[in-house]
């Protein structure tokens, strides 16, 4: 291991933010935040997104490692041990520095500090600590802090850090315990959902205190993220939502990240790829997971062991529609929220416009394109007044080959990366977060 | 009848109320309006210095008081709600040349109708109101999250933005909260109009011509070094394997990048 001391803070910073890059979460969200007097920051619940970097990927927090030094050797990793790269750290005084000095520019929404595994976790998660403490502490640093959780590492360290910071993450990086086993011998489930267990207890526990904020901070108050590799190893699409189904539904996990495969090591353990990072794969995962938060459905709805991968030409929802047309056409003046949610472009934000206009006037279908709903997709599934918008028949072939017609650019330009453009998820209603986009909880939530 | 006690020229005759571009102005120009009992239909608004002068139309300069100011908006807020009035004070703020006129349209719907106004997007007059507030509040948002400051000898942190509706208003909040402890500028290069706040006491709104502003724009000391950072960071966080320029354009757009540090922005060399 070639250890710099004598590094100057830019080149610590290109090695660090370097090594941190594949980390896909980069959100502010989830907690708002007012100024306090004599510090600097607030949180803003939305998210903001500072910039946006060569990979169209949103920058929101300074994302770095503490160190790249490790004493593990997971297989996907850059900084794994048997690696031979620059190795450095910085020290608190440092992360403090770049911190403040970035947020005054208004460069970005926080620090999202990460690190390999120096020593031992409790080690790591000391330095993390004292590093957060002094940011919090001495520099009056009020902004966002997301910060990770080493497995393994005390929990009253992890305890200490929670109350400091505003989001936690732990990452399961593969869905099942066998994946870990072959690519991450020294990290084990139980390992990795132990941290995740005792920060949603954290949280829990602070809900149903009386006075909730009685010490000052509270645990944890964005919630908990975690991160699974996409196309490491074999797990199927099904038993990716399931997991993260798992996850929203028994550690109140606020967001599940997931990142496409990329090869950077050459390790026979890991596959080759020929396509490259399974981009469209990933895509599929987010829009199916928006449909786990936001859309009401369950992970059996969309994929099932029998079909256990995406439609690679429909989006989850389309797909959906499509097997379930008996369900179609829905009469949007008349159908509630949830059922109209579940038509193909219409997004959240439209169904709610729905649902507020047409208390005022019978909805005809130009109307409907002033409230946001995408016409091209939505006729197929929709009456207005009892009446269709053109005499169609509901049939499947027919309304596939017009959808994947539609879609079908589209998805070539993922796969094709050149010009995937992304279009607004809660206008369109077929949600398209970019891997690391900004959260928008609060537009669902209704705050906009 | 109009005040002056002539009868109008008729149908077909439209009486141009004719207001400063701003809040007042506008608000003013709805009062004129509304109260000369022309009718709806016989009436518009238009603001100041748009050149194109309309044949059988009659012009009339819009006086400013603050009691019809306050008037009208207290009428909104009561008869529309708080929201109806936040709407019109962003559309207030756009730069399209007919808000003064939707605004009228949007209130002679919303301070009679029933339900929640500024939901009826299918009403014509509501929908155009929602565009535009869409519009300017998009731009607003987007400034927030691109606007960059750097830091000046005089250890004041300075913003230059060149946005197409009128919002650094809409920012000085969101930055007073953020950055109280801090003096800091944000100025708009279009409108040579400046947000100022002072650390710990808040902001105010000043005119300023930009000459004699670019004199006192000199670079801290350290100011190079955390441009050269984030740059640095910035180019290293990208993951190269998954370039995609496209997508970074569609999410910042182009006009922005003349303002940010990432993108070649040094204070002082525009
Ligand atoms: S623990 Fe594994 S994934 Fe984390 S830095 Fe070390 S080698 Fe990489």
């Amino acid at each position: 291991m070639l250890i710099q001391e004598q590094m100057s803070l830019q080149e610590k910073l290109a090695v660090l933010s370097d090594a941190a890059k594949y980390d896909v979460s980069c959100t502010s969200s989830g907690v708002d935040r007012k100024g306090k007097k004599g510090m600097l920051g607030n949180a803003v619940s939305a998210g903001l997104c500072h910039s946006f970097a060569a990979d169209g990927r949103c920058i929101s927090l300074l994302k770095i490692l503490f160190t790249n030094q490790c004493v593990y050797d997971c297989c996907y990793c850059v900084n794994r041990r048997s690696n031979d790269v620059v190795r450095t750290a910085f020290t608190p005084d440092e992360v403090c520095t770049l911190t403040m000095e970035f947020y005054r520019r208004n460069y970005i929404e926080g620090l999202f500090l990460s690190s390999g595994i120096l020593i031992s976790p409790d080690y790591t998660m000391d330095l993390i600590y004292q590093t957060l403490r002094k940011l919090r502490e001495e520099c009056r640093f009020n902004g966002y802090i997301h910060v990770k959780a080493i497995p393994g590492a005390d929990p009253v360290l992890i305890e200490h850090v929670g109350l400091l910071a505003d989001r936690m993450s732990v990452n399961l990086e593969l869905p099942t315990a066998e994946g870990l086993r072959s690519l991450a011998p020294a990290k084990s489930r139980p390992r990795i959902l132990a941290p995740m267990r005792q920060i949603q207890r954290g949280i829990r526990t602070q809900r149903t205190e009386v006075i909730p904020c009685e010490r000052g901070r509270q645990f944890v108050p964005a919630g908990q993220s975690t991160q699974m590799i996409v196309g490491a190893t074999p797990e199927n699409d099904y038993q990716m939502i399931k997991v993260a189904e798992a996850l929203y539904q028994n550690y109140d996990l606020k967001r599940v990240f997931y990142s496409a495969f990329v090869r950077v090591n050459d390790d026979s353990r890991l596959p080759v790829l020929p396509g490259g990072p399974p981009l469209l794969r990933e895509h599929r995962l987010y829009q199916a997971d928006w449909l786990l938060r936001f859309y009401g459905f369950g992970a059996d709805e969309l994929l099932t062991e029998k079909q256990p991968h995406f439609n690679v030409f429909l989006d989850p929802k389309c797909d959906w529609a499509l097997r379930h047309l008996e369900l179609f056409p829905v009469e949007i003046n008349r159908a509630d929220y949830h059922t109209i949610l579940r038509v193909p472009g219409i997004g959240v934000r439209s169904a709610k416009r729905i649902m507020a206009a047409r208390r005022g006037a019978v909805l005809d279908f130009p109307d409907l394109k002033k409230l946001g709903v995408v016409l091209k997709r939505a006729v197929y599934f929709i009456t207005c007044g009892g009446r269709m918008m053109y005499s169609l028949k509901i049939d499947q072939d027919f309304i596939t080959s017009q959808l994947v017609g539609n879609e079908h650019k589209r998805t070539w330009d993922i796969t094709n990366r050149d010009s995937y453009r992304q279009i607004s998820m809660f206008d369109d209603g077929w949600m398209s977060p970019s891997p690391g986009a900004q959260d928008v909880e609060a537009a669902v939530l209704g705050q906009l | 009848m109009t005040e002056d006690g002539k009868k109008g020229l008729g149908e077909g005759t439209t009486t141009i109320f004719v207001c400063r571009d701003s809040l007042e102005g506008i608000l003013c120009g709805v009062y004129d309006a509304w109260m000369s009992r022309l009718g709806h239909a016989n009436v518009a608004l238009e603001l100041e210095n748009q050149g194109n002068i309309r044949m059988f139309s009659q012009y009339r300069q819009v006086e400013e008081t603050s009691e019809k100011t306050e008037k009208v908006i207290s009428a909104i807020c009561r008869k529309a709600g708080q929201e109806a009035y936040e709407m019109v004070f962003r559309v207030s703020l756009s730069r399209e040349e007919e808000k003064a006129d939707r605004i009228y349209r949007f209130l002679v719907y919303a301070l009679n109708c029933k339900m929640s106004a500024k939901d009826m997007l299918q009403i014509p007059a509501v929908y155009e109101v929602f565009r535009i507030d869409r519009s300017v509040g998009n731009e607003a948002h987007l400034l927030k999250e691109f606007a960059r400051f750097s830091k000046t000898r005089e250890g004041i942190y300075v913003c230059t933005v060149k946005p197409k509706n009128d919002v650094i208003i809409l920012m000085a909040p969101h930055f007073a909260d953020r950055l109280r402890g801090e003096n800091w500028v944000i100025f708009d290069q279009g409108r040579n109009k400046a947000i100022v706040h002072r650390a710990d006491q808040g902001w105010i709104v000043v005119y300023t011509d930009t000459d004699r502003w670019k004199e006192r724009l000199v670079e801290s000391g350290d100011q190079k070094e955390f441009e050269q950072l984030w740059k640095v960071f910035h180019e290293r966080v990208a993951i190269k394997e998954r370039t995609n320029y496209v997508c970074q354009r569609g999410h910042l757009p182009l006009r922005f990048r003349p303002y940010m540090t990432e993108f070649g922005y040094r204070l002082g060399h525009d």
